[in-house]
């Protein structure tokens, strides 16, 4: 197979060995391993630390080479395609010309799990393994249909043991906490980071000093697939990796059309930052709403007086809040920009 | 000749669904609360036969009883509560009420006896037409098993003038005695109907969303075998029709017949099947922005008008940077158009048409009247451009090339969009041999290869 030019992909972990850091809980998956049983479990941790990482990579362990037939991923934020929906409410219809008390009935379970869960838990076990594993990311997502999939995880759970995956363990309602065994995913922590950049940096012939590792680890906020990228971008001027390089490519995740989008604002030029925010509101499929928060980020980090980011804050905040009832975000994101302007023009 | 027949019946009755399982539901609204349309309609027939069959059967006792004692003495008969003889399915044309009713009736198995506005209602053809079905459970009906009914009392805002005199009463009385369960529906709410509305249940229809009429009209595109239709126009018809099922049906089979190879074309008979054409839509939004300084001057100017509100101001948005270049004055214009879409959202969230006026008012007027040094000259006018809807969902190359991603990295659609994706742009952008390593390695085509630009 053709290596990977893109080093995140590169140097994805293949097993749980493979994984930086984390001992303390690679080690208890690893007995979970040798015990063939497990209860379902919750994991636990901020975004982008590696936690789908480390539970796919536990249940490809677990299950061996029955890997393929018993495991599957679904993500509980995704919408179901009109398909899936159709699908959901014609497999919900008993028809009429079934016998039964349920004949002509409709059963309510949410859609979401009608489509993308049934089908598989109910499915019997191929191959020698105890239980198949469904991994559920961004659970929280599941909102009030939590109920829902907490029943299937009583009347399945023998047949199929669920990896469920959140950021945010206030969203997750207590009976299913309460199911579950808790895995707290930590940050990787320095020293296995440094060694992971090392043995890239050996890899790829490259030169970083231990110093600036510290500061990549500070950047990524533990995201190794950020930090990865950083280092990939920045090799491409040179193989030393120093303090300026590091931070000029940097500079290069930020979101600049986000920090362009004000700073056209802020110039009065108005055409174009609607253009740039239409841009971006396609480019990343962000609603109003996303498109606010990330708005706000960089006002958070530019350079203004209090005052100025405080009547910039509460500008978003007005704009968010009529775009709840409004119909048209683009008239509501314009309207943000537009008195952007304004306020810049006097400050 | 019989081909050319079956070409012409009109498509919205070709394609109305014949089942609610199949059909997509609109949200429907009970006391502002979201309900689920078709277990509510199914449930209201279910109670009404179980709760009439009981009510004729305590009756039957209390007729046999009044007969034997003096009338002083006699019991009144019991009836149905009101509102579980009926019910209003209410919310703007063509998002699917009636073919709701026929639906269910069919899933049911029953047979619909409607009157819509076509028909002139005063109280003697109302009764003519429904008391009979109404009341009559007659002996024929028990022996021969026939279908049970369903009564659509269609558009009932519709009935009003002398014409229709006693009408609204009429069906008050209807639906006191009747015999089978009512349904009736209405787009607009009108004070006259008040007490009609009061004695029942009252459920808001709202427009299909945006993708499922999209999957609709994909399906009839699909059926008819329909080429020369472009995704773009397919976004202005239904962006035109704001919500209108009915008016989309009926554009795409006008447009299916009448366009041509040449996009503007099409583009130009989307407009041109609605009474505000362009030229129309362009003199009025000029006038708005050039020649309009008063309030009164700006609500003249929409009354006369027939363009269509729910598009019109987004043209105001998509033109107010042209005509109104003054940061501050942009500002305040910009301030009023925001808060009238506020209203708008308002308007069409919760049916709260008494709010019309003010949203007129701000969108036109409000605008205008911000700019103190109006713009003259002549000022290109440019269609709305930009859809809410569209940018939601992925186009086809996005898709495609986010398939290509996970087949070679497992993340999820947004991670890939919203994470992935920009780094790519960064890495791709380094250097030609980077994006050649990055294509080849994820085997793009030429289109999914601009997406990393
Ligand atoms: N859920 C649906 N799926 C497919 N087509 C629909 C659906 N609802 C409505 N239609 C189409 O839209 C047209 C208009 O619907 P209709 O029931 O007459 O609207 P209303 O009674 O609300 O004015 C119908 O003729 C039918 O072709
Ligand atoms: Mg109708």
């Amino acid at each position: 197979m053709n290596e990977s030019p893109i080093w995140r992909i590169k140097y994805l972990p293949k097993s749980l060995d493979e994984i930086s850091g984390r001992e303390n809980i690679r080690n208890r998956l690893r007995e979970i391993i040798q015990n063939r049983n497990f209860p379902h479990l919750l994991f636990i941790g901020s975004e982008g630390i590696g936690k789908t990482t480390l539970a796919r990579l536990f249940a490809k362990e677990f299950l061996g080479r029955y890997y393929d037939a018993n495991f599957k991923l679904v993500h509980a934020d995704v919408p179901l395609t009109s398909e899936e929906r159709s699908q959901a409410r014609s497999d919900a219809y008993v028809s009429t010309s079934k016998i039964g008390s349920m004949a002509g009935k409709r059963i309510t379970t949410p859609a979401f799990i009608q489509v993308k869960i049934k089908p598989f838990v109910q499915l019997k076990v191929l191959g020698d393994v105890p239980f198949k594993i469904l991994i559920v990311k961004n659970f929280d997502a599941l909102g009030s249909n939590q109920q829902g999939f907490r029943r299937l995880m009583e009347i399945y759970g023998s047949n199929c043991r669920m990896i469920l995956i959140t950021t945010k363990i206030s969203g997750i309602i207590d009976p299913i906490v309460s199911r579950c065994q808790l895995f707290l995913v930590p940050q990787v922590d320095f020293k296995s980071f440094s060694n992971l950049i090392h043995k890239i940096a050996d890899e790829e012939s490259l030169k970083i000093k231990d110093k600036v590792i510290e500061v990549l680890y500070k950047i990524s906020k533990g995201k190794l697939s950020r930090a990865i990228d950083i280092l990939q971008v920045s090799s491409s001027q040179g193989n030393t990796i120093d303090m300026n390089t590091l931070y000029e490519n940097t500079r290069k995740f930020e979101n600049e059309l986000v920090r362009s989008l004000i700073l056209l604002s802020f110039k009065g030029k108005f055409s174009k930052a609607r253009e740039q925010a239409r841009k971006i509101v396609s480019d990343y499929k962000f609603s109003s709403h996303e498109l606010f928060t990330e708005l706000l980020k960089v006002i958070n980090k530019l350079p203004l007086s209090i005052y100025a980011r405080i009547k910039l804050i509460d500008m978003i905040a007005d704009a968010d809040f009529r775009a709840i009832d409004g119909r048209d975000d683009d008239i509501q994101i314009s309207t943000l920009l537009a008195k952007i302007s304004k306020y810049a023009e006097c400050m | 000749m019989a081909q050319k027949n079956k070409m012409e019946i009109p498509w919205v009755e070709k394609y109305r669904p014949v089942s609610l399982e199949e059909m997509a539901l609109p949200t429907a609204k009970l006391n502002r609360q979201k309900v689920d349309l078709a277990d509510e309609l199914k449930n209201f027939i279910k109670s009404f036969f179980k709760e009439i069959k009981t009510i004729n059967e305590k009756n039957k006792k209390i007729k046999a009883y009044n007969r034997t004692v003096s009338e002083k003495k006699q019991k009144e008969e019991k009836k149905l509560p009101t509102e579980k003889a009926a019910v209003l399915l209410e919310g703007q044309p063509g998002i699917g009420k009636t073919s709701i009713v026929y639906a269910l009736a069919n899933d049911l198995n029953m047979e619909v006896v409607e009157t819509n506005a076509s028909d002139t209602r005063t109280r003697d053809t109302l009764e003519a037409k429904l008391k009979e079905t109404s009341k009559s459970r007659g002996i024929m009906d028990f022996i021969t098993e026939s279908k049970k009914k369903l009564i659509l009392i269609d558009e009932v805002d519709g009935i009003y003038g002398t014409k229709d005199r006693g009408a609204v009463p009429a069906i008050m009385d209807i639906i006191k005695d009747t015999q089978f369960p009512i349904i009736l529906c209405a787009n607009d709410y009108k004070s006259n109907l008040s007490s009609l509305y009061n004695m029942i249940k009252r459920y808001e229809v709202h427009p299909l969303s945006n993708q499922e009429v999209v999957k609709i009209t994909e399906s009839i595109i699909k059926k008819e075998d329909i080429k020369n239709i472009k995704k773009e126009d397919i976004e202005l018809i239904i962006e035109k029709n704001a919500g209108d099922l009915r008016g989309v049906i009926n554009d795409l089979q006008a447009i299916s017949h009448g366009a041509k190879k040449d996009d503007k074309d099409t583009q130009d008979l989307i407009y041109s099947l609605h009474r505000d054409t362009t030229e129309e839509i362009f003199g009025l939004i000029r006038d708005l922005f050039q020649k309009v300084g008063t309030l009164n001057e700006a609500r003249s100017l929409t009354n006369k008008s027939d363009v269509d509100y729910n598009f019109l101001y987004k043209w105001v948005n998509e033109n107010l940077p042209t005509f109104i270049n003054q940061t501050d004055e942009r500002a305040e214009a910009y301030e009023n158009l925001s808060i009238a879409d506020k209203i708008f959202g308002r308007i069409r969230n919760n049916m709260e048409w008494s709010l019309l006026p003010y949203f007129f008012d701000l969108f036109a007027g409000g605008v205008a009247i911000a700019s103190k040094n109006k713009s003259s000259g002549f000022r290109r006018v440019s269609f709305p451009r930009y859809s809410s809807s569209a940018s939601y969902s992925l186009n086809n190359a996005e898709k495609a090339l986010i398939k290509k991603i996970r087949k070679q990295y497992s993340i999820s659609q947004m991670e890939a969009l919203r994470d992935f994706l920009p780094f790519l742009r960064i890495l791709t952008n380094i250097s030609r041999r980077k994006l050649k390593e990055v294509t080849d390695f994820l085997d793009l085509n030429t289109k999914e290869k601009n997406l990393l630009k």
